[in-house]
């Protein structure tokens, strides 16, 4: 009846040649709909730097050689996003018991950093060119940035647009799941519960592609595992954290080309030598500040902060169980984020000697259920007499 | 979360009663407007001052403010009859008045708009509150000296760091060419005696003059009172100003030529400087001070005069603005504009914080000040009236605070040290790059500021680390270190990946470099470098033990390869950190990340040095591209272990080194009598000293819960994990349970259900 655990060294995979390696990436990121996107608007990306490359080295021209450098460094935002998506599925081990969910929340820290990293170094070439004006060749700044403008525009439309025919296409998969166990189809509801508070898509998308991920794994057990499989497996990571940070990229991206477009037409219409780098502080200001949100929060997860959704609920969380008949005293409570939307949660009750430990389980478990954490650890102590 | 708690409907009771900001934003909006015409008066009234003389230009101001006064204000129809007593005070009151404008005046044509605007017009509250802290005893607390030193400092840098250099060119002869009379004669000698340039010497001037102002506004409060109201007092006063010049104009434009080709031209100029200097400021400063406090008032206010000077100054001589000019004045000749230059940038910051530190309101302890949170995570406020009261935190204090515990452990003390040092190299440089003007040593000094935001980043760290768990971080702050090292491993990452970027760019176009320079300044910042190589180095074979890492070359190899031992062992260290210690044994990530930022620089330096001696010998204009790709890639390597060690740590692995004695204690905790099973253990290590570890157990039911949790938990604990919780689960238990997670959904979907319902929601419905 009960499930055993299993040593399951089977999962590691043996040592493929590289080709087959290439092509499972390749399908694994094809399958789903998120590092679809990604990788798609990646390849844009690199065949637009490339052509701007070769060009420019045909051309023998720095200006451009350095811009697509520059695009180089940008698409690594775009690289690890792609990275941390198919990381994510990846299942868990010995080693990782989590799983590698966490990859996506380290994704939008990497990508807040390095937009906090290129604003600061826009601003600071601002400043100095502010102190000193420089001779800005803008013949041929407006093609450059105009054709960027619009490979970023084409960016900003698919991850939004993309994520909203997404939602639509995930209803009907989730529920065909949902033959084979009934909580996928939960999971789906909850996905787009999630997703009120999230301006852009993709979000209930990358639930389905987690829940694939748990499926699969849960096969390996009982059918009796199965459903405490779902409990316990982050059944709905969804990408939120990727997905934001890219999405920032990609606006920063686009405002750099709209502060170089307007600067430059002011700069041949008005001979404002000022409006470059006034343009340009005033971008890098905004991705300062529009970056931080996303990196406060990322931190907080990568602290074990306690979930901020949860600070209210946790106190009165604390006090029924409190008032639970034969609890003395609650300690070390716990909680934290795994990633958008699991929680977890360590508590230890120490209760009277003479209690029904199991109701108290149960009780603690389904109050805690009630605010959301999925996954809760219950160490109870009996007191000495 | 503190800004929700310190708006408490507690501490708003007890705060003093304030007028809610939707009112006020419209006076606060009039204010900045005024004040942003003021600014632009005195732009205005300085380019005029160069061809008005300066006592027809104040009277004409005065004459022109109390004609219009006199329309508004009436003050001889209306209110009671001024006696001869009065009238004395008002003729005297008008002279300090017209002495005061003209040592203004004459200190804008000396120092230029912005500089005045920066030191002149300092609100009263601002200059009292300053000149209380100086010269009394109880100046109003800590941060009223903290805004009293930052005024001082903006002076100073007014005076020493201001290149002005059209004013150093010009300061042998006059910049009005000759003297137009024996008042401004008597001046210049005065100021050339003191023996400073000329716009040092306005600065002291109008700092007098400043000084003499706001006791000139005291003074005044009393006469204002007898002849009723300051409106009707300023009114008179500008009348009878206007007379006392009266003699003085008609003397002077009888012995002196006029420089003036129009004064038809000059009409339009002098309304507008009438209207915003004299009058709508005078209005308006009244109105406000009467709805807000004054504090609030002169805070807004110098604020937006402050920011619109030094913006206008940066626009006042662009082509476009005097484009714009040329339609309303005659051209002028090519003018003796003050520049911009980063000294008065920094004193007008300065400035701006001083007045806003020193007006505002001292008596903050009102409110209640957040003591903390106490453990349940209620906010705790201090209400003790007056006797307890702390206004703010001695800065002093609170600097001897953070250095005790800096220098507490060993870590965060090297870093300190290092962090000292390379202050100290910056600032050396930053100061002589102001000094000596020139560009390329302030920006390196710069980069070298930003060098030390690694330094900064890796001391905080090492402080947070040690600060106490709270209820919203309840594992403690331990991985504020893995964090910092990760965040400096990827800022490196960064920077060689542009250095390569811009080597290779270099490599297919070698740039002429001028290699004089270049040499003292990487030779200065490899030597700091080395010594913070071997500060953090011996550390980090402390913590390490033994490891043949002594081979710190003189070359470039020797250097490359100590570093790569460097990595390695950390790497290695990793591997097997088990065998010495569980504890914190070995370097951790924050001071790894902050060594290897270190070492990057030293690179750096000592590839400038290599490349700047091959350039020379051989000319060899390759070498220096060649160099920084080597370096690049040796950044790019050694960053690789540290950031790969952080991400595991982040993305919650079981400790590598852990990972076998843990396997080890799961097969014994099988063994257990009683124990059926195990499932989902999950170890991972949160920070250097804490392993945390869940699991949860299936046990017969016929065995005691308490034994086997106890026995576990020793077994874990010789394993290394020391944050521990186990969850021990019986079998019916673990049946109803199983039943439960089918419905976990069912579970959140009724909770909503039942929170919109109101339902007493215990939680029992479910079972």
């Amino acid at each position: 009846m009960l499930p055993l655990s299993i040593k399951d060294d089977e999962y590691k995979p043996a040592k493929f040649n590289l080709l087959l390696k290439l092509s499972g990436w390749f399908r694994s990121i094809l399958a789903d709909k998120t590092s679809r996107n990604l990788f798609f608007f990646l390849c844009l990306n690199l065949s637009f730097a490339f052509v701007e490359l070769t060009y420019g080295i045909w051309s023998n021209s720095l200006g451009l050689i350095s811009d697509s450098f520059h695009m180089f460094f940008d698409c690594t935002a775009l690289l690890a996003g792609l990275a941390a998506s198919v990381i994510s599925r990846w299942r868990s081990n010995d080693s990782f018991s989590y799983g590698y969910v966490r990859a996506e929340v380290l994704a939008g820290f990497v990508n807040g950093l390095f937009l906090i990293f290129t604003a600061f170094f826009i601003f600071s070439e601002g400043v100095e060119r502010a102190l000193e004006p420089p001779d800005v060749h803008h013949e041929r700044l407006l093609p450059v940035s105009v054709a960027g403008l619009l490979v970023n525009l084409v960016g900003i439309f698919v991850f939004q647009h993309g994520g909203h025919g997404h939602t639509h296409g995930d209803g009907g998969h989730g529920h065909s799941h949902s033959l084979f166990n009934g909580s996928l189809s939960h999971g789906h509801s909850h996905g787009g519960h999630g997703h009120s508070h999230e301006g852009h898509g993709g979000h209930g998308h990358s639930h389905d592609k987690h829940g694939h991920g748990g499926h699969g794994h849960s096969h390996g057990g009982h059918e009796d595992s199965h459903c405490q499989n779902e409990l316990q497996r982050p059944g709905e990571g969804s990408s939120k954290q990727i997905l934001q940070g890219v999405l920032l990229h990609i606006i920063a991206d686009t405002l750099g080309s709209v502060g170089v477009i307007i600067s430059a037409l002011l700069m041949q219409k008005y001979d404002l030598m000022i409006a470059d780098p006034i343009c340009s502080m005033l971008i890098a200001l905004l991705i300062g500040v529009s970056v931080v949100p996303l990196l406060k929060e990322s931190i907080g997860i990568l602290m074990q902060r306690t979930p901020p959704s949860l600070d209210n609920a946790l106190p009165e969380c604390y006090q029924r169980v409190q008032q639970l008949q034969g609890v003395y005293n609650l300690q070390e409570p716990h909680f934290w984020t795994l990633c958008t939307d699991v929680y977890i949660g360590t508590l230890k009750l120490l209760v009277a000697p003479d209690t029904d430990t199991r109701w108290i389980l149960s009780q603690t478990h389904n109050i805690f259920t009630q605010v959301g954490v999925r996954q809760l650890y219950v160490q109870i102590d009996i007191a000495a007499m | 979360m503190e800004e929700k708690y310190s708006s408490n409907v507690l501490s708003g009771k007890l705060g003093m009663v304030e007028v809610p900001d939707s009112r006020l934003t419209r006076y606060i909006v009039l204010l900045i407007l005024s004040k942003i015409l003021k600014a632009l008066g005195i732009f205005e009234s300085y380019d005029i001052l160069k061809v008005v003389h300066i006592v027809q230009f104040i009277f004409i101001l005065k004459l022109g403010s109390a004609v219009i006064l006199l329309v508004f204000q009436k003050p001889f129809s209306s209110g009671k009859l001024i006696s001869k007593r009065q009238w004395i005070k008002l003729v005297k009151h008008a002279v300090l008045s017209c002495v005061i404008s003209l040592l203004g005046f004459f200190g804008l044509t000396l120092c230029g708009p912005l500089r005045t605007l920066l030191v002149f017009e300092h609100s009263d509250v601002v200059v009292i509150a300053l000149l209380g802290v100086l010269f009394t005893n109880s100046g109003g607390g800590p941060s009223k000296t903290r805004g009293a030193a930052v005024f001082i400092i903006a002076v100073i840098c007014l005076l020493l760091f201001d290149n002005d250099q059209l004013m150093a060119k010009m300061g042998d002869h006059h910049p009005e060419g000759h003297h137009d009379s024996a008042l401004t004669h008597f001046l210049y000698t005065t100021i050339a005696l003191l023996g400073v340039a000329d716009h040092k010497g306005g600065v002291v001037l109008l700092v007098i003059s400043l000084c003499l102002k706001v006791a000139f506004h005291t003074a005044a409060r009393k006469l204002s009172v007898e002849i009723g109201g300051a409106k009707r007092l300023y009114a008179l006063d500008n009348l009878v100003s206007a007379a006392v010049l009266l003699p003085w104009v008609v003397v002077l434009s009888a012995t002196t030529e006029s420089k003036v080709y129009s004064w038809s031209s000059l009409i339009f100029p002098f309304g507008m400087i009438i209207f915003s200097v004299m009058i709508l400021e005078f209005y308006v400063e009244s109105i406000c001070s009467a709805k807000m406090e004054a504090p609030r008032c002169a805070r807004y206010g110098s604020f937006a005069l402050f920011l619109s000077a030094v913006l206008l100054a940066n626009f006042w001589t662009h082509p476009l603005t005097d484009q714009l000019r040329s339609m309303s004045k005659p051209a002028q000749q090519v003018s003796t504009e003050h520049v911009l230059s980063g000294g008065v940038i920094v004193s007008a910051i300065f400035f701006i914080m001083a007045s806003s530190i020193l007006s505002s309101p001292s008596k903050k302890g009102q409110k209640g000040t957040l003591v903390g949170y106490s453990p349940e995570g209620t906010p705790l406020y201090n209400f003790m009236g007056d006797a307890l009261q702390h206004t703010s935190q001695s800065l002093p204090r609170f600097i001897k605070d953070s250095l005790k515990q800096i220098l507490e452990e060993y870590d965060s003390r090297q870093i300190f040290y290092f962090l000292c040092l390379n202050l100290a190299f910056t600032f050396v440089e930053l100061f002589y790059g102001v000094w000596t003007n020139s560009l390329g040593l302030i920006s390196d000094g710069f980069h070298m500021l930003f060098d030390c935001s690694a330094l900064v980043l890796g001391l905080f760290a090492a402080l947070m680390t040690r600060w106490k768990a709270t209820r919203i971080f309840s594992y403690g702050y331990g991985r504020v270190e893995i964090l910092s090292g990760f965040i400096n491993g990827l800022f490196l990452m960064v920077i060689a990946f542009f250095v390569f970027v811009e080597s290779v760019t270099r490599v297919l176009d070698p740039p002429n470099i001028n290699t004089d320079m270049l040499t003292p300044v990487s030779v200065g910042g490899l030597l700091v470098n080395l010594v913070g190589i071997c500060a953090f180095s011996h550390a980090h074979s402390h913590g390490g033990k033994s490891c043949p890492s002594s081979d710190h070359g003189h070359s470039h190899h020797g250097h490359s390869h100590g570093e790569h031992s460097h990595g390695g062992h950390g790497h290695s260290h990793g591997g097997h950190g088990h065998s010495h210690g569980s504890g914190n044994g070995g370097m951790n990530a924050n001071m790894r990340g902050v060594f290897l930022h270190v070492l990057a620089d030293t690179l750096g330096s000592v590839g400038v040095i290599i490349s700047t001696i091959l350039i020379r010998q051989f000319g060899w204009l390759i070498a220096d591209p060649i160099c920084s790709l080597f370096i690049a890639t040796l950044i790019f390597l050694s960053v690789i272990p540290l950031l790969k060690d952080a991400c595991e740590v982040l993305l919650l692995r079981t400790p590598p080194e852990q990972e076998k004695d843990l396997n080890c204690a799961l097969e014994k905790i099988e063994k257990i009598e009683g124990v059926l099973s195990y499932r989902d253990p999950h170890f991972w290590r949160h920070s250097a000293t804490i392993i945390a570890g869940t699991i949860h157990l299936q046990v017969m039911s016929d065995v005691v819960e308490q034994r086997i949790i106890q026995q576990v938990t020793a077994i874990l604990k010789d394993a290394g994990v020391n944050n521990l919780s186990i969850q021990v689960e019986k079998e019916a238990y673990f049946q109803h349970m199983s039943g439960l997670s089918t419905g976990f959904q069912d579970v959140l979907a009724m909770t909503q259900q039942m929170a919109s319902m109101k339902y007493p929601n215990d939680g029992t419905l479910i079972m």
